[in-house]
C-alpha cells in the first residue's frame, strides 16, 4: 500500500468536493484562505498521484427506469471461487464483484432493471455446478452515501 | 420521469467528469447554455442527480479493504439505525434492503482493528439485533460511479 502523504489543506478541499464536485476552485480558495492557483496545484498533484480518481454525479437508479440495487451473497464449493467469480463478473448488471471472507465466498452488488431481471440473475448463478447457495437483498428507499466518506488523516511523519 | 436525449447526455458527461463545464456539454449538444444549467437544475430537483462527489482510491489513504455489513434490526426502527450508520465517517453507502438482512452498510476499514470497532459501534446501537460481517478480498475500490447506469 502506497500512502499519499496529505496536508490540511488537501483534506479540506475533498471535504468539500466530497460534499459538492462542481464547487468552483474559487469558493475553495476562498474559504482556505490561499490563492485559486494553489488550490488548482493541489487538486491536479492529488490526480497525479492517483488518490483523486475523478469525479462523479450520484444518481438515484430508480429514478431511471426503476432500477433496483441488489447485493448478493454466493457460497461456494471449495476451491471452485474463483472459477464461479469469473463467471458472476460476465452477467449483464453486475457493476462490482469480489472474493469476501464472512458469510459468503463471494459477494456481489448489482443494478437490475426488474424482479424477473433479479430472479434470472439469481438463477443463472445458483445453477453454476460449484455454487451451494445464492441470498439475495434488494435495496428499498434511496440509498444513502456517506456526506464525508473516508476518514482523511493528516500525514504524521 | 421520461428522459430525452440531451438529459442522458448531460447525466453520462457529468457521471465521467462532474466539474466539466455546462458550457462544453451546451457546445457538444449545440443548444444554448441556459437550457444546460436549466435541465441540470431539473434533475437535481426530481432527485434523479442525488449530489456529486470526488472519487478518492482509498488503499492510498491508508485503508486496505472494504466490509460489506449486514445488519438486523428491531423491526420499525430501520430508518433510525440507517441515519446513524450513514454518520459512521468509514461507511461509503448504506441502504435499507429486503431480505436476509434489514440494513447493508459497505466501508472501506483500515486494519482488524478498526474493523472490530466499526462492528462494535454498529452492534452498540439501540435496536440492533445482529451485525454479519462479509470482507471483499481483491476489490480496493468501489466508487459511486458504479452506482450509474
Amino acid at each position: 500500500m502506497s500512502d499519499v502523504k496529505i496536508d490540511s489543506l488537501d483534506i479540506k478541499i475533498l471535504r468539500m468536493l466530497q460534499g459538492d464536485a462542481r464547487k468552483p476552485f474559487q469558493e475553495i480558495a476562498e474559504t482556505a484562505k490561499v490563492s485559486t492557483d494553489t488550490i488548482k496545484n493541489r487538486y491536479q498533484t492529488m490526480m497525479k498521484k492517483g488518490l483523486i480518481k475523478g469525479t462523479t454525479i450520484v444518481i438515484d437508479p430508480k429514478e431511471i427506469d426503476q432500477n433496483h440495487i441488489v447485493s448478493i451473497g454466493i457460497s461456494v464449493t471449495n476451491p471452485y471461487a474463483e472459477q464461479v467469480l469469473t463467471s458472476v463478473k460476465k452477467i449483464t448488471g453486475m457493476f462490482a464483484v469480489t472474493r469476501a471472507v464472512g458469510r459468503y465466498d463471494i459477494e456481489a452488488i448489482a443494478i437490475l432493471r426488474d424482479i424477473e431481471q433479479i430472479s434470472t440473475v439469481k438463477n443463472t448463478i445458483a445453477d453454476f455446478p460449484q455454487v451451494q447457495n445464492v441470498d439475495i437483498e434488494i435495496w428499498v428507499d434511496k440509498p444513502l452515501l456517506c456526506p464525508k466518506n473516508f476518514e482523511f488523516q493528516e500525514d504524521h511523519q | 420521469m421520461k428522459l430525452d436525449h440531451i438529459d442522458i447526455t448531460i447525466l453520462e458527461m457529468l457521471k465521467k467528469d462532474a466539474r466539466i463545464s455546462l458550457r462544453e456539454i451546451a457546445r457538444l449538444l449545440k443548444v444554448s447554455p441556459d437550457t444546460i444549467s436549466n435541465r441540470v437544475e431539473k434533475l437535481t430537483q426530481q432527485g434523479i442527480i442525488l449530489s456529486s462527489t470526488v472519487v478518492v482510491d482509498p488503499s492510498k489513504i491508508g485503508y486496505s479493504f472494504i466490509t460489506r455489513f449486514g445488519v438486523n434490526v428491531k423491526p420499525a426502527y430501520a430508518t433510525q439505525v440507517l441515519e446513524k450508520i450513514i454518520k459512521i465517517p468509514s461507511v461509503i453507502i448504506a441502504s435499507k434492503v429486503v431480505g436476509s438482512y434489514d440494513l447493508v452498510a459497505v466501508s472501506v476499514v483500515k486494519n482488524f482493528e478498526h474493523l472490530c470497532t466499526l462492528r462494535d459501534t454498529i452492534l452498540g446501537m439501540p435496536y440492533v439485533e445482529q451485525v454479519d460481517l462479509g470482507m471483499w478480498i481483491q476489490t480496493m475500490e468501489i466508487c459511486p460511479h458504479y452506482f450509474l447506469i
